[in-house]
């Protein structure tokens, strides 16, 4: 059951990476504008990662039956959805990369790596954990400035993709009970909502002088 | 605080202006344009000249002084550019 969730979850995540990097990828092409091509990075890497995950657990679910992803393929799978958070939080300007609080350094950022420093796979999870974190707390920024809907939705959808993450790394210290299945069924909810701005644009093809 | 304006944000407010018609004249003076995009004269000069030559504005002569005007390339630009500035602001980001 959990290897079908996590299938489905990695082809949303294949799905909302792959049509939200074209279309910035589009509005690059037409616009030059620099924020889009990094858009475009950002959601191709973080759509390409969970295509690698989705096909790991898929080749695993056929092929190999060993009832756990090859560790290979999930580091690459989350090495490239790091890129792509990365590439957003650069897009919001990364002034520092820990909170300056002191505080918040010993109780918020510690435990992120408490969890496994043997992996690098942990690892990354934790990196992508805290862009994610610096995106969502970004575009909520932006949200309360602009009042745009569909800011709020992108910035809810971050926060759920990282509280997706955290409510995972939990299912490893209880691993029979409903965490990771949650976590699952609220980094789709993330997927979703990272994905509506999507909607907003005209479907119908613009025509553009090949000039320009 | 001043905002900052990227180059493309600059050349989409000079190519909206532009698209409006001052005094039922064809274009917008070049007075027009620095007082709506906010924009030096010097730095507006040349940005003007590139988009002539790029073919997204025209320069028409009228009463003895020049106009610009959006040409039809220039509005299919502006309607890319205002389509991809929401999306970038659905995330948070500027264009």
């Amino acid at each position: 059951m959990e290897f079908f969730l996590e299938i489905i979850l990695n082809l949303i995540g294949l799905l909302v990476g792959l049509v939200i990097g074209t279309i910035s990828y589009i509005g690059f092409k037409n616009t030059a504008s620099p924020t889009l091509f990094r858009l475009s990075i950002a959601f191709f890497a973080i759509g390409i990662g969970f295509g690698i995950l989705a096909a790991g657990f898929i080749l695993d679910d056929f092929i190999f039956k060993t009832g756990d992803i090859n560790r290979g393929i999930s580091t690459l799978g989350v090495a490239s959805q790091v890129v792509g958070y990365w590439f957003i939080a650069f897009s919001h300007t990364i002034r520092t990369f820990f909170p300056k609080s002191r505080y918040l350094r010993s109780i918020g950022a510690i435990p992120l790596f408490l969890v496994s420093f043997s992996y690098i796979e942990n690892i990354l999870r934790a990196v992508s954990f805290i862009l994610l974190v610096y995106g969502a707390i970004e575009t909520m920024i932006s949200y309360i400035q602009g009042r745009r809907k569909t800011t709020l939705f992108v910035a809810i959808g971050l926060s759920l993709l990282g509280f997706g993450e955290i409510i995972g790394w939990y299912s490893f210290v209880f691993p029979e009970s409903v965490l990771y299945a949650s976590s699952i069924v609220i980094k789709i909810g993330g997927l979703i909502s990272v994905g509506i701005p999507v909607s907003k644009i005209p479907l119908k093809k613009i025509s553009f002088d090949e000039n320009l | 605080m001043a905002e900052h304006r990227t180059q493309i944000k600059i050349v989409g407010e000079i190519l909206d202006t532009a698209t409006q018609e001052i005094d039922e004249c064809e274009g917008t003076t070049i007075t027009h344009i620095i007082r709506k995009a906010n924009i030096s004269h010097g730095r507006l000069s040349r940005i003007l000249n590139n988009l002539v030559s790029q073919g997204l504005l025209e320069q028409v002569t009228s009463k003895r002084s020049y106009r610009y005007k959006t040409s039809p390339s220039g509005r299919e630009f502006l309607v890319a550019y205002k389509t991809f500035r929401e999306f970038s602001d659905d995330f948070g980001l500027t264009i």
